[in-house]
């Protein structure tokens, strides 16, 4: 069991096994490295709170809950990085942000996470992906 | 930074396991070959910048702005 702060939900107590870890950390945030989902309740969204930092919490959904039909198409690196057995172990999520009047979704740089291992990385995807938004 | 030249078909190493090869030059573009480990993550920088950017704009939502995902979301 570990222990730690956060600034929304105050102090949080996790199981070591519920700790995902982005070993290389976040494209640009290399110190990022463990995270814990937070299911948020009654929504489709959950919030990627950072173990080492109290203030860093992302706010993550299913890709599925926003478009239909989003792919990532995740290549060997990624699978190896993960060190991927079962295809069913892929967990992808997307960041979501504000910006005005618009929800953003960070479609292009998807995190995804092996359910089994939780070992996360977030991917970049090389073929031009619009970021959606959605006027609210 | 160290600059080298090198021409079509020429490589140089980084450590021993990377190998970075120009493959083919035509006008103002490079095309380049990278040999690396399979777990190496490679990136054209513009796009890292990319998500780089948008991670540090998203990585401290306020509970009011949560408000306003949710709601967007609601009416997919």
């Amino acid at each position: 069991m570990i222990k730690f702060s956060t600034t929304r939900f105050g102090v949080l107590e996790a199981d070591e096994e519920k700790i995902i870890n982005f070993s290389d950390g976040l494209v640009g945030l290399p110190d990022l490295k463990r995270f814990i989902l937070i299911d948020h309740k009654d929504t489709p969204l959950k919030w990627l709170q950072a173990v080492d930092d109290p203030d860093i919490a992302f706010i993550v959904a299913s890709p599925d809950i926003i478009v239909d039909g989003y792919s990532t198409d995740l290549d060997r690196t990624v699978k190896n990085y993960l060190q991927l057995e079962n295809e069913n172990d892929i967990v992808v999520l997307v960041i979501l942000r504000v910006s005005g009047e618009d929800v953003i979704a960070n479609f292009q740089g998807p995190l995804v996470i092996n359910a089994s291992s939780r070992k996360g990385v977030q991917t970049i995807l090389e073929r031009s992906h619009k970021t959606i938004q959605k006027t609210s | 930074m160290l600059v080298l030249t090198r021409k079509s078909n020429e490589s140089i190493k980084l450590g021993d396991d990377i190998t970075i090869t120009v493959v083919e030059i035509k006008g103002n573009s490079v095309r380049l070959g990278i040999k690396a480990p399979g777990s190496l993550r490679i990136f054209r920088e513009e796009l890292y910048e990319k998500i780089k950017n948008e991670n540090i704009m998203s990585l401290n939502i306020p509970m009011e702005e949560f408000e306003k995902i949710n709601k967007a979301l609601g009416s997919k």
